[in-house]
């Protein structure tokens, strides 16, 4: 296909190049002529959020009296959760869980619920621990139920197969802070919000997982079903849904770990005191060691929660002695009658104060020690990096940053290099690179915040056509076009800058700490357990060690979301690398390849789909935390639902959130359309 | 095939299209042209799949009848049109003379429950069920008693020499088991009408064939009626009463093993029959001359008209005239020339 293009003149990518740099050439040369050719005038922008507000909320006043019963009615299985979680004395709520531990996973999963529990109660969050898990006990069945439900629907009604996959791909781009703001408009003020956003971000992994486990039943397996004579229920529940097991554990995995991480971001609404609140409350009031403390519990929870029900989804589990877990639950019963006076009240075993305290303290010292150092690093990230990113190398380079002032002579010359080297690499015949480029060079001179607006509809929309024909180009554009006149598209580019920026960031740095775990076993078994945990852990608790060192800003949001999106991009490039067929390397090694060719000529062409896939891991996660990290400063459309959510503004938060889930789709239709395209290159 | 009493199974004009609105468009197709080729062409056409193309055979009760093709000649989507996993897209399919292309879903239900059993070729089996469970399933879903239904599992368990595995779970199983496993579901209910998918084309060849010849020791103490589905020749000349050999969706040939080795009705059947050992599957009617006009030399190795080829040649190894060819009373019923029966036996070379 690129083959014969090619023949006729041109490539695909270099066709595409060679228009978007054109429109970008034009808009930075008429700009001064056209002004609206840089900015997109404001008289142009339709009233979209405040229309979306007035229709959303009008349609939420004829739902609110309905919502608002479910409200009172959810009420209660809540109160009793929280109830029993109250007044249940602790001995014999940790015995419960060990015992469950045992159950599961044996001596290993007994004593890590018996420490992590035994660390809460330590800490003296033991109250707003059960107030947190008490929610999650209530949201999960809720989504498990609704998922499991539109996972049969979507496996019964084919057609119904391709709007329910696109529905769920919408509940899950759309970030989370964005749910809250009609719900809370809907709701009224309480937990039951956070309850319902929870249950709304959890059910669509469970609805994937048992869709997938549904269809991934042996096809022979189905028709032995059928040919037993039994009914469509009982092939349903006898047959197909016990053989997709395995797969649907995975979901319940998945829903328990999102309900969590939902619950404990819907704090933010406050109103109840749950952990999730205690680590915004320490925070806001500067505490580190109590935020580190409160954070702490969400992940003990997040593991205990996460391998227990792990061993769920085990191909073959088996379940341990379970005389041994009623013994351990027995004593706990008798523990908590023997002591019952004397056990008093959980949150005063603050046991972990002084460390708390002593983290804190050290804490201060460590940063006005290091102040220098560290504002050293932040300020050259920023000034070096993130800021000609965001307003180009003409703003950023000023006496005060740099140590001199950026002239236009200076554009000049390095206008005139970036061409000479796209001329040089046009001439060794990769005219798509040297466009490239040239593109990069315009981008960096500009800024991605300031970049104009028809070069960014051009140059996604044709990057959309590369990666997947002429349907996505138009979806790519048609999409973006709605972000542009709803007035949103200044903090769009914000979002897109900051998110772009910690993305390359995440594909050098996890790129290279893939390879590196390809290579070297040693260090995979030093990077594993790390992976493992940044995955388990909530977005949230990513925030307290960024704000602990570098302060509110846009650079502590920079690194938070690099730690958390860092994660696939190292996972999928080591599995990538490793996964190449034995049968290719012994052929290449036959050949007489070194290491270092094997790596480049075999390793890498065979891993390039799966290690795009990770970047597109990436992307989505980097936006995932995107709107989080407006909690701690941030620009952009995440500030803008932040903000939505402060002020009740449903039509703000709605639009704000849509565009961001705009961003999240096209990135995400990009990178699979390539990834789809080096798979067929491949023949995979 | 003559007779007044109803086959087993009966196929008439049967079609199987893949593709959007492929019923409709078959149909259509049907009223314009005559000719299945045609039909085929103006499928084709639409960007249509007919996998299945006018389709007719008939099956005696207690035949075992092979389909035999190579991958997808469309034998494994006949099969499943005919115990109607897919249900078909135009034509007649009989089982038992009940009309089951325009059957209910409940009276499907209900013959799959008592007259059909299929075996497939990657087993099948329940994962989540112990092999009691597994065989004992089609009972289960009729509501039958736990009890009722681990008695008469057992009884088939012991057939397919399964007894003591009662409580393994499949994968715990080697590939022959797992296949009896499948073996005994089908039978648990008594079925009449038996399809197997080719069973056992997963397995290694010596368990293929001990599986084969159990498989006709139960058949011949059962008498059901079968349809095999396998894409090997050896496999289908071993069990078969009759063989359909099927290519591109349409059946070539059906008759008898000797018939399919010995008079291919055209290239792709004798490319099949090829590397077949003639000897032991076509008699020496199929090669002798009738003894008018014929003279026969003073040997008489005593050879009869159902003789293989093989055991006849081995009686003329050391002559040159031709030979009598006697029934069981002695009467002259033919004359062969030896050279004749060697040639016969001869693998195939290409020939124009």
């Amino acid at each position: 296909m690129s083959n014969a293009l090619a023949a006729r003149g041109l490539g695909k990518g270099a066709l595409a190049a060679l228009i978007a740099g054109v429109v970008g050439a034009f808009c930075l040369l008429f700009e001064g002529l056209w002004p609206w050719l840089s900015s997109y005038p404001n008289d142009w922008v339709l009233p979209a959020s405040d229309a979306v507000g007035t229709a959303v909320k009008s349609g939420l006043d004829y739902v609110k009296p309905a919502a608002r019963v479910f409200s009172t009615l959810m009420a209660y299985p809540m109160t009793a959760a929280n109830t029993v979680l109250a007044v249940l004395p602790w001995p014999l709520l940790i015995a419960a869980t060990v015992a469950l531990g045992w159950r599961l996973g044996g001596g290993k999963m007994a004593a890590m619920a018996a420490i992590g529990l035994g660390l809460v109660l330590a800490s003296g969050y033991w109250q707003q621990g059960m107030n947190t898990l008490a929610l999650v006990a209530v949201s999960v069945p809720l989504a498990l139920l609704a998922g499991a439900m539109i996972g049969i629907f979507a496996n019964e009604f084919p057609r119904f197969r391709a709007p329910v996959q696109a529905l769920l791909d919408v509940m899950q781009t759309v970030p989370t802070f964005a749910y809250l703001t009609p719900l809370l408009v809907l709701f009224g003020f309480g937990p039951v919000v956070g309850l319902i956003a929870s249950a709304i971000y959890a059910a669509p992994p469970m609805a994937r997982n048992v869709l997938l486990g549904l269809q991934r039943v042996e096809a022979e397996v189905k028709e032995a079903g059928v040919m037993s004579g039994g009914t469509r229920m009982q092939q349903l529940f006898q047959v197909e849904i016990p053989a997709a097991k395995v797969q649907i554990m995975v979901g319940v995995n998945q829903c328990l770990m999102a309900a969590l991480s939902m619950v404990i971001i819907a704090a933010v609404i406050g109103g109840f005191n749950d952990i999730g609140w205690e680590v915004l409350l320490t925070m806001r009031k500067a505490q580190f060691g109590p935020a580190m403390l409160a954070g702490s519990v969400i992940v003990i929870f997040a593991i205990l929660i996460d391998r227990m029900s792990a061993t769920l989804a085990q191909e073959r589990r088996r379940l341990w002695d379970g005389r041994i877990s009623l013994a351990i639950l027995l004593l706990g019963l008798v523990v908590s009658l023997v002591f019952w006076r004397s056990l008093g009240d959980p949150d005063s075993y603050q046991l972990l104060d002084p460390v708390a305290n002593g983290l804190d303290s050290w804490l201060t010292d460590f940063t006005r020690a290091n102040a220098e150092l560290l504002t050293s690093f932040k300020n050259g990230v920023m000034f070096y990096v993130l800021l000609p990113l965001r307003i180009g190398l003409d703003q950023a380079i000023l006496p005060f940053t740099w140590g001199f002032q950026w002239t236009s002579g200076m554009s000049l010359g390095f206008y005139a290099v970036a061409a000479l080297v796209a001329l040089g690499l046009a001439l060794r015949g990769q005219l798509t690179l040297g466009v490239v480029v040239l593109i990069a060079a315009g981008i960096l001179e500009t800024g991605v915040s300031q970049l104009p607006w028809p070069f960014v509809l051009i140059g996604i929309g044709t990057l959309s056509w590369v990666a997947g024909g002429y349907r996505l180009a138009l979806l790519s554009v048609v999409l973006l076009s709605t972000i542009l006149v709803s007035g949103l598209w200044d903090r769009a580019l914000l979002s897109l800058y900051l998110s772009g920026a910690a993305v390359f960031a995440c594909a050098v740095l996890g790129g290279g700490v893939g390879v590196l775990s390809a290579v070297s076993p040693m260090a995979w078994r030093l990077v594993r357990p790390i992976c493992d945990m940044l995955q388990t852990i909530p977005l949230f608790v990513f925030l307290i060690p960024v704000l602990m060192v570098f302060q509110i800003g846009e650079f502590s949001a920079f690194l938070a979301i690099i730690a958390y999106a860092i994660v696939p991009m190292i996972r999928y490039t080591r599995q990538g690398l490793i996964a190449t067929p034995d049968e290719m390397i012994e052929a290449a090694t036959a050949s007489g390849a070194t290491r270092w060719q094997m790596m480049r000529d075999v390793r890498a062409p065979y891993a390039a789909p799966t290690i795009l896939l990770g970047l597109n891991q990436t992307i989505l996660y980097a936006f995932a935390m995107l709107v989080i990290a407006a909690l701690i400063g941030t620009t952009g459309l995440g500030q803008s639902i932040y903000l939505a959510l402060g002020q009740a503004d449903v039509g703000l938060g709605i639009s704000a959130g849509a565009a961001m889930a705009i961003l999240a789709l096209i990135a995400d239709r990009i990178v699979q359309g390539f990834a789809e395209e080096r798979k067929k290159a491949l023949g995979l | 095939m003559t007779g007044s009493e109803t086959p087993a199974i009966s196929c008439r004009n049967l079609w199987q299209v893949f593709g959007d609105n492929a019923d409709s468009a078959l149909k259509q197709a049907l009223s314009h042209h005559n000719n299945a080729d045609e039909v085929s062409q103006a499928l084709r056409a639409k960007g249509l799949v007919p996998a299945v193309q006018d389709v007719n055979f008939e099956v005696k009760e207690g035949e075992l009848f092979v389909i035999m093709g190579l991958s997808g000649s469309g034998k494994s989507t006949l099969i499943r049109c005919i115990s109607q996993l897919l249900p078909a897209s135009g034509g007649e399919i009989r089982i038992e003379g009940e009309d089951i292309v325009s059957a209910s879903k409940a009276r499907l239900i209900a013959l799959r429950r008592k007259t059909l059993g299929m075996v497939f070729q990657h087993f099948g089996l329940f994962p989540h069920m112990t092999v009691a469970d597994n065989v004992a399933y089609p009972l289960r879903v009729q509501g039958i008693k736990r009890k009722t239904r681990r008695a008469k599992a057992q009884e088939v368990i012991e057939l397919v020499g399964l007894a003591g595995r009662e409580d393994r779970y499949p994968r715990e199983l080697s590939g022959g088991q797992r296949q009896r496993v499948g073996i005994a579901r089908s039978l648990v209910t008594d079925c009449s009408v038996w399809f197997l998918d080719e069973p056992f084309s997963a397995l290694d060849p010596l368990i293929r064939r001990q599986l084969q010849d159990e498989f006709l020791d139960i058949q011949a103490k059962l008498k059901t009626t079968i349809v095999f589905i396998t894409h090997d020749i050896n496999e289908a000349l071993k069990l078969a009463d009759r063989i359909a050999i099927m290519r591109d969706g349409k059946i070539v040939q059906i008759g008898t093993p000797a018939d399919i080795v010995l008079n291919p009705v055209d290239d792709y059947v004798r490319e099949f029959s090829k590397d077949v050992a003639k000897g032991r599957h076509a008699n020496v009617a199929s090669v002798m001359q009738s003894p008018e006009g014929n003279s026969y030399g003073v040997d008489d190795p005593g050879l009869r008209r159902d003789m293989t080829l093989d055991a006849a040649l081995a009686r003329c190894m050391e002559l040159y005239d031709p030979v009598p060819v006697r029934d069981s009373n002695g009467t002259l019923v033919g004359v062969i020339n030896p050279a004749d029966l060697a040639a016969a036996l001869q693998v195939e070379t290409d020939h124009v």
